[in-house]
Order: C-alpha cells, then structure tokens, then sequence
C-alpha cells in the first residue's frame, strides 16, 4: 500500500511547505512567548546566581532588596560575619535608575559592589572584556546589553565612571541591564541628594535656631554633615561556609541581628513568584490565545485542503477505500503540515525572533519538546472537522446525472 | 456464459416517503452476459442515474434481486455485508470523466485498487502495467495524470475499471468529451477488453456517435427499461 | 518493473526539506542552552607589577588662622575681603571701642590731678623741711622750745610721706592708663603670617562672642590633600611615596605631581578608610579651592618579577564542600578548575599569582556564559557581540 497522504503532500508540496511556513511563524511566536516567560524567570535567577549569595540579610521585615526597598546599616555585615557559619559578607546596593553617557541615556540596575576583588559576594562572577574594577571609586562594569563599550565615560547622578569592564547576563529581575560601580559610590548616587537638594538644605538647617546657635559656632556644621551621612546599604550577601547549612545560618542571624534574612529558595518564590507572577499570567494567557489561533488555522487549512479533494475522496471510496485510510490521509497531512511549522517555527524563534525580542528570550529544549507534543495533538484536533467532512462525502457523487 | 455477467430482476427504487415519494425504477429487468457490451439510453430523469448507483451498490434499491456473476448480491436487501469490497472488487466503475487521483502517477491510479485489495504494492503495479500494454498507454505508466490527453486519461480510467477483473463494468457516459474518433475508439476498446476479460460492461450514454455500435441496447424510461437490438454495426 | 526512485519534483522537495531540516537540527544543538558557551584565553605572564593605590581626597590647607576679638563685642570695621592677600602685621579690623577713649581721657585727666597733688606734696615737704631745720637751728640756739623743733620734724615726716603716696598715686594712674591703651589695641585684628583671607565671617555691627571669628586665613603655601584610601587597598601605603593629584576640575589630565606627607595614625572607623596627607610637589597655578575634590593615584615600589594574570580570569567556585577562588583551564578540550592563591594587583586589573599557576600557563579569561566542569566550550579569538 502507498501513502496517499506523502503522495498528495508531494504532488503540491510547494503550496504545503508555504502553507506550512505560514503556519512555523504563528508557532514561532508561540515558542517566543515561552521563551519571553523562561526569559522572565532566567532573568530573576540570573540575578540571584549573579550575586553570588546564598543568604540575602534586609531590613526587618520587608521582601527586599530586589521586591521592596530595604536599607540597613552598613557597618551591619561586621557583626554578620562574626556569626558562625558565615564565610563571607558583603554590603551591596542596588538602585534601578537612568545612566547617561554621551546623550544617550540606559535603564540600568545599578549595584554598589564592596571592594575587595573578583570573587567577593556581589560582584559580577565573569567578563566578556576588560577587567573588574580595581579602583574604589568612579569605575564601572556594564552588561553587554547596556550597549556601552570599553572607555566610555558614563553619568551617575554627580559623577562620572569610566567603564573598565564589560560583563553578560547579568540583569535586574525586570530585564533592565546591570551596571557595577563601587560600593561607596553607589551609597552616595543611591543616598546624596542633588546639589540643589542640598544647598536648600543647608539653607533650612541654618535657617533654624535651634542648629545656628552664635554661641556654639561649630553647630551648623556639625548638623550639616551629619545629614548628609549615607550610612546604609540595601541589603547584606552572605556566602556561608562549606558544610553550614543555609537554614540554620539564616535563623541565627535572624534570631540574634533581628533582621531578615532569605535563603536563596526563599529569594527565587519571592522573585517568580510574587515579582513577575502578573506578567507570567500575561504571557500564559498570550500562550492560550495563540495555540487556540494555530490550532483554528490548522483546521482551516486542512479543512480547506480536503474540500478541495471532495472528488477525489469520493472516486476513492467509490473504488472501495476504507474510511481508516482517508482520516489518516487527512491526518497525515495535518501532522506533516504541523511538522513543518514546527520546525519553521524552531527556526525563526531562535534565529530571527529571540535575537530581536528587546527582552530575554530563553527557549528551552525541554519547552520545544511539549510544544511540540502540543503541535501534533493540535494537528490531530484540528484534523477532526475536515475529517467529518470527507467521511460525509457520498460515493455516489462520483457518478454523475 | 449466461450464469456469469449481472441479472437485474424487478429493481425498484422510491425516493423519500408518504404524499411526496417519487419511484425513480418501477421495476427494471436487465441481464448482461460476460464478454458483452451493451448500451443503457434514456433522457434525463428517466431513473438512468439511479439504477447505475443501485448497479454501483452506492444507493440501496426498495426492491427486487440483483445477481452479480452467481452471487445474489440484492434481494429485497444487501446479501453482501462490505459494499465497499464488493464495489473494490467485483464493480468496475469508468465515469463520464476520468477522475484520476492528481496525486498519484498513471500507474499508482491503477494499482491503488489492488493494492487496497491487499496486494503488494509490486505486484499491484505489474498488473496495472500488464492493462496499460494492452490499453496501448505503457509508455506513459510514469506520467501524472495532468500529463495526459483526454484520450490517454480515459485510457487509464478503463485500466482502472478493469485491473480488479471485476464480472461487472459500470461506464457512466465515458465517451462525452471525446471526438467521434476517440469515443469510437474507446467503445472499440470497451468490447475488446469486455471479450479479453470475459466481463460485462454496461455503458450509460446519450451519444448519437456510438448508439449504432451496440448489439443490445437497454432504453430506460420513466423507471422501466426497455430491451431492443443495437444495430451491432462495426466500428 | 521498477520505479525510478526519484524524480524531478522529489529532487526539488528534498532541496527544500533537506536544509530546513539541517538549519532545525543546527538550531536545536548550536543555540539556547545546548549551545557550546564561547571562552577566550589568556596566558600567564611574568611581570613587574607596580601596584598602585587609589583614593580619594579634598583639597585642604594644612594652616588655618581664625582672626577674631579675645572678648564679645562688637565689630566695628573690616578692612579685607575674601581673596585679599594680607602681610604679617597688617590690621584685617577692628572691634567697636565702645568706651575705651573716655576711659583713657578721665585717666589722663586724674593723672594730671595726681602730678597736682605730687607738686603740692612737694612743696610742703619742702615748706616742712625749711621749717624743720629753721627749728632746729633755734633749738640749737635754745631759742625755742624742744616741743616746737619736734613737731617741725614730725611735720617733714608727714610731709616725706605724702609725697611718696601723691608719686605712687601717679604711677597708679599712669598705668592704668596703659591697660586701657592696651585694650584699646587689643581691638585692632591683626594678621599672624602672609596669607590669603578665605572667609569674612562677620561684617561691622556685628556683635560677636569672644574666640568666634571675624576672618579666617590660611596659608596659601601649605595646601595639601587629605586623601581618604579604603582600608582594603591600603596596604604599603606609606610616607614619602610618589602619588599623582587628579583634581576634579581636571578630569582626564595626567595630574599633578605630589608625594605623600604623612599617614594619619587615626583611621576612620566609621567609613573604614585610612587618611592621608598629601602635598603638591609644585603648587598648581592657579591654587585649587578649598575643599576641591582630587583622586590619587598613590604608586608603590614595583614588586618583584612574578607570574601575573587578568583579574577578569578570576572566579570563584562554590561546591557543597568547598568554596576557593580560583581560574578556569583548557585541558583537553575540557574545563578544569584551578584554585590559585593570590598577591597584590594594579590598578589595570592585573594580579599576581602566588600559587597554583605558572607563567606560560593559559587560563579562561572571558566567557559568554558562568562555566562549570561541564560545559562545552569553543575556543575564540574574541567574543560574539564585544565590540573591538
């Protein structure tokens, strides 16, 4: 016996395969829109792995430092690292904000990094070019994506940072690219006023009496500087040391620093589960509507495929076909034309789709393979009106009168 | 001979019920020998179309015997329980068009019968290409369908018709887009084929070209048919 | 009765197909996270690393001279301003007198009172004694009694000793009229030392407390930089080594030559930065402000040839038993993770390695992705997506 359904795909397998690529682009974007999800939930890891961290000490009670605000003291990781089980700890800050250079600005995360060199908590854990920063002060690692190059001279708030180190992947939960600069630094962009902020500010301390005393000259001053103290940092990294479990350091520093602490399990259910769990929704639903849209195209296409073969399945059932052969036909050929689209689909999400999608674009293995089970089941559903309808087709409409 | 062949005893066939019941046969009787070609005429609506679906076992008749070689395939109800295999089988059909499958070569239209029947795609296809030596069309086994004449295509529809060695052959107007040399042709080749395979061919057509050929001819009219001698002339 | 296997139209479907397939079976392996993750290598180098410090500071002077009154009052003039270069002993101001004047002129006037009084001290002295020796010359004579010649003496005495009390008297309110004259100077604000005023701090009607002041002056010569280096990068900072002044105003330049002057033996606990001093070798013309930020860049001797590498090369590896600093080497085609002790770094990102490599080694420097033992990698000259 012979494939009808191979036959008639290569008796018009032009019009098939366009048919089909039609179709791979409706699938690529489908594989896109997972791949915008896996991207989502990649970009909150990335920022969890990318810090190194097994522990994220914050201000009581709040999600911090990536969900909520958190600020505590900055001498805080002294007493945190005298703690048993702790390896190492190290003040970080993070702000999300706009940094210039040149006249363009970019969305960035920026993190204030303690120094110490690679490898402390923090810091960006590979390069794509350059080097880390080695300076205290007014330099800067950017992610790729920020679109800075080696050298370029970028704003942050008062100051300029001279860009040493260029690194990949390395992004807020909201995708936004990250740009590393020195903990003191950040303490002052993320804390300092402007300068009109603080001329006005001082202007308002001296105004007041009780600080502007003529028989105690130093006061203003004193009061002056100590407003403008920035003695806090977002959050402190923990690395815990070999053999310690994560829990049972995170309590101890709960108990006895009373701040709060996340382990690294606790940092991912706030991220993906709280952070971008709208969002997810969203892509979910964009999910639904267009395997509901691919799966209507099918059954359109294959429904309009096989009225034109009306004839054609009528003479073969005059000539005594089976009804098993002709639903395989059509379903054959549905399957082929999902196969098609599938592998077109494959192709244009991860060659032209994923690379300019603004945002993350991971596509899984593992998602190509459901999408893929999803696309022949699909198919196969998406076969049955056409199937009704060749299986209604009376033999006896190949005799004519 | 006379016990190969189809015998049509007392067909009848009504459509719908009650008040608007139209009987399309009121009782045809029909008996075509093995090896012999013969002609059914009669104007449209005279029941023409519904005795070859009933003769095609498309439509089921109301009543009456049908008896296809020596197996009683009708009487008062289908004695056959796969129509299907029968139609595969023991029916040839040839329609006024060909109606090639355009997806399938020359020879794949033909063998796909035997094959359905179970037979190995190899064998299948020499007997098709055994048919297309004596229909004259062998050098054109690999072509599609598209690629062939009127002539050629009609050519490969009696090779399909034929290819099951089927006792019966139903031709629905197979000569109505051929030129008067063609159809005199085909109807040349329906007779040689009917005595090379000792099958009985019915052929349904109003074409004044081929009327004279027929040594029988069977007139249907308002659901009766009437039996006269053709004049059998020589073609 | 074979069929020719393939035909024309087979052959075009399968050049379709055919790539389509390879590009889908390219793209499943060669892209998202199968993909093999490119590196670029680095070799171990020897090299003299000079390491150098950095940090930051504001421009200071290291004398400053605040010029105000010893007690409250009231300013009555100021001569200079802000800017005004002034000379040891030039008078910057002074200070309401208030009273002082009428104080020295009734003291001038009770002066000349007092010398009244010496002169009839004086003179009765001098009536006291011509009367005392009169008598005693007559009592001599026993011409008058011994009564009358005693009480002439006893009234030269009384004379002698009015006369001290009028001449103490005097001296008295002579010097009591210096002190006032003295105050009276006191009121005068005069410069210490050459210097340049850097702020007026109270304008004429002013009244101010005592030590509050009215100028301040520094000494434009003893400008430095009070350099703040985070304790980390701290070490080997030391007196007397070169540094490099980038004030903010000169962002970009090389910046100006200078040395270190002294280590503050008190650091900064709360900042956790150790301060330094830091002069100019030459003063830059014209001077900074006050209070200018500048960065330093504080060079230290060169070490000793030794094996160095990029510190980009340098990550650290975390396992459940263990967690090491350390780089990543190619070794047959594979990863390996190699745990290095290291030494001082430079500011261009080189840093040296004690233990674990050697010179000549190569070692993963950049990567598109964080590695672990197995990744598939792929050698490249230069990364995707870095612009050269």
């Amino acid at each position: 016996m012979i494939s009808l359904a191979g036959r008639d795909i290569m008796h018009a397998w032009g019009k098939f395969v366009f048919t089909g690529m039609g179709l791979g682009l409706l699938i690529g974007i489908t594989l896109s829109m997972a791949g915008i999800y896996r991207g989502m939930v990649d970009d909150g890891k990335a920022l969890l792995d990318n810090s190194g961290a097994d522990l994220w000490v914050v201000q009581k009670d709040t999600l911090g430092p990536y969900a909520e605000p958190s600020s505590i003291f900055d001498d805080a990781w002294r007493g945190i690292l005298g703690m048993p089980g702790v390896a190492r700890a190290a003040n970080v800050t993070y702000l999300t904000m706009q940094v210039r250079q040149g006249e363009r600005d970019v969305r960035t995360l920026v993190t204030g990094v303690t120094p110490g060199g690679p490898g402390t908590p923090g810091w960006p854990p590979y390069l794509v070019a350059g080097r880390q920063i080695t300076r205290g002060h007014y330099e800067a690692v950017a992610d790729i994506a920020t679109g800075f190059a080696l050298g370029d001279r970028l704003q942050i708030r008062r100051n300029h940072y001279i860009v040493v180190g260029l690194t990949r992947r390395m992004v807020s939960s909201g995708g936004d690219p990250m740009v590393f600069i020195p903990l003191k630094d950040a303490q002052e962009a993320q804390f300092l006023k402007d300068n009109d902020a603080i001329r006005q500010q001082r202007r308002r301390t001296a105004a007041n009496p009780a600080f502007n005393r003529p028989q105690v000259p130093d006061l203003l001053n004193a009061v002056i500087a100590s407003q403008s103290t920035n003695a806090y940092v977002n959050a402190v990294l923990v690395q815990i040391e070999a053999g310690h479990d994560a829990n049972e350091v995170a309590e101890s520093i709960r108990r006895w620093k009373r701040l709060t602490v996340y382990t690294r399990s606790q940092m991912e259910e706030i991220l993906i589960g709280k952070l971008i769990a709208t969002s997810a929704r969203q892509i979910f639903m964009f999910l639904v509507i267009l395997s509901i849209v691919s799966a209507a195209i099918v059954a359109f296409i294959i429904y309009t495929l096989t009225l034109g073969k009306i004839r054609e399945i009528a003479v073969l059932k005059l000539i005594g076909t089976k009804n098993r052969t002709i639903v395989s036909l059509i379903m054959q050929q549905s399957i082929a034309l999902g196969l098609i689209g599938f592998v077109v689909g494959k192709i244009t999400a991860t060659l032209v789709m994923a690379p300019i999608f603004p945002k993350y674009v991971l596509l899984e293995p593992l998602d190509s393979l459901i999408g893929f089970g999803a696309v022949v089941v699909i198919c196969i559903l998406a076969s049955i009106i056409a199937i009704r309808a060749a299986l209604r087709v009376d033999p006896a409409e190949a005799i004519g009168g | 001979m006379a016990d190969k062949g189809i015998r049509i005893e007392g067909l009848k066939k009504r459509y719908g019920k009650g008040d608007t019941a139209v009987d399309a046969l009121k009782g045809v009787d029909m008996q075509v020998a093995s090896g012999e070609v013969v002609g059914l005429i009669g104007p449209s609506g005279s029941g023409k179309s519904t005795l070859l679906k009933c003769l095609g076992a498309v439509i089921e008749p109301t009543a009456g015997r049908m008896i296809l070689g020596d197996e009683v395939i009708y009487d008062g109800g289908w004695k056959v329980k796969d129509l299907r295999a029968l139609r595969r089988d023991k029916i040839g059909f040839i329609f006024q068009a060909p109606y090639l499958i355009p997806f399938l070569d020359v020879t794949d239209n033909v063998a796909l019968l035997p094959m359905l029947a179970g037979v190995p795609n190899r064998e299948a296809r020499k007997q098709a290409l055994e048919l297309f030596k004596a229909l004259d069309v062998e050098n054109r086994a690999k072509a599609m369908p598209s690629q062939l004449s009127g002539g050629e295509q009609q050519r490969v529809a009696i090779a399909r018709g034929l290819v099951n060695r089927p006792p019966v052959i139903l031709a629905d107007e197979p000569t109505a887009p051929l030129d008067s040399e063609r159809a005199l042709a085909v109807i040349r080749i329906l007779n040689e084929m009917a005595r090379q395979f000792e099958t009985a061919i019915i052929v349904v057509t109003h074409d004044e070209k081929i009327i004279p050929t027929f040594k029988r001819i069977y007139h249907i009219r308002d659901g009766v048919t009437y039996e006269e001698a053709g004049q059998g002339r020589d073609f | 009765m074979k069929r020719l296997p393939i035909q024309k139209r087979t052959l075009a479907m399968f050049a379709v197909i055919i790539p389509l397939f390879v590009l889908f079976v390219y793209v499943a392996l060669r892209s998202g996270p199968l993909a093999p993750v490119s590196v670029t290598l680095a070799t171990v180098e020897t090299y003299d690393i000079t390491p150098t410090l950095f940090g930051i500071g504001t421009v200071e002077a290291r004398y400053t001279y605040k010029i105000g009154p010893t007690f409250a009052g009231r300013v009555n003039h100021v001569n200079v301003n802000v800017g005004d270069s002034v000379k040891a002993g030039q008078e910057l101001g002074g200070m309401d007198p208030v009273d002082i004047d009428e104080r020295i002129r009734a003291q001038d006037a009770a002066l000349k009172r007092a010398k009244a009084q010496l002169d009839e001290a004086r003179a009765r002295l001098y009536f006291a004694q011509t009367q005392a020796q009169r008598y005693e010359k007559l009592f001599a004579l026993r011409a008058t009694s011994e009564e009358l010649a005693a009480t002439r003496r006893q009234e030269l005495q009384v004379a002698e000793a009015g006369l001290n009390a009028a001449r103490e008297e005097v001296a008295r309110i002579r010097s009591e009229q210096e002190a006032l004259i003295a105050q009276r100077d006191n009121l005068r604000l005069i410069s210490p030392v050459d210097g340049l005023v850097v702020a007026r701090d109270a304008d004429p009607g002013t009244t101010i407390v005592a030590g509050q002041a009215v100028v301040e002056l520094i000494d434009p010569e003893s400008l430095w930089v009070n350099v703040h280096f985070d304790q980390i990068h701290a070490r080997g900072l030391a007196a007397d080594l070169p540094a490099q002044i980038v004030l903010r105003s000169q962002k970009g330049e090389t910046g100006a030559a200078g040395h270190v002057l002294w280590i503050e033996p008190l650091a900064d606990a709360v900042t956790e930065e150790t301060l330094a001093k830091v002069v100019f070798d030459q003063l830059p013309e014209p001077l900074p402000p006050i209070g200018e930020l500048a960065e330093v860049n504080v060079d230290l001797p060169a070490l000793p040839p030794g094996p160095v590498l990029p510190n980009a090369a340098i990550q650290r590896i975390k396992s459940k038993l263990s967690s090491k600093l350390g780089v990543w080497q190619v070794k047959n085609g594979e990863l390996q993770f190699t745990p290095v002790s290291l030494g001082t770094s430079d500011l261009d990102g080189r840093i040296q390695v004690r233990e674990g490599l050697k010179a000549g080694d190569q070692v993963v420097v950049y990567s598109a992705k964080a590695l672990n033992t197995h990744t598939r990698i792929r050698v490249v000259e230069h990364l995707p997506g870095v612009k050269q």
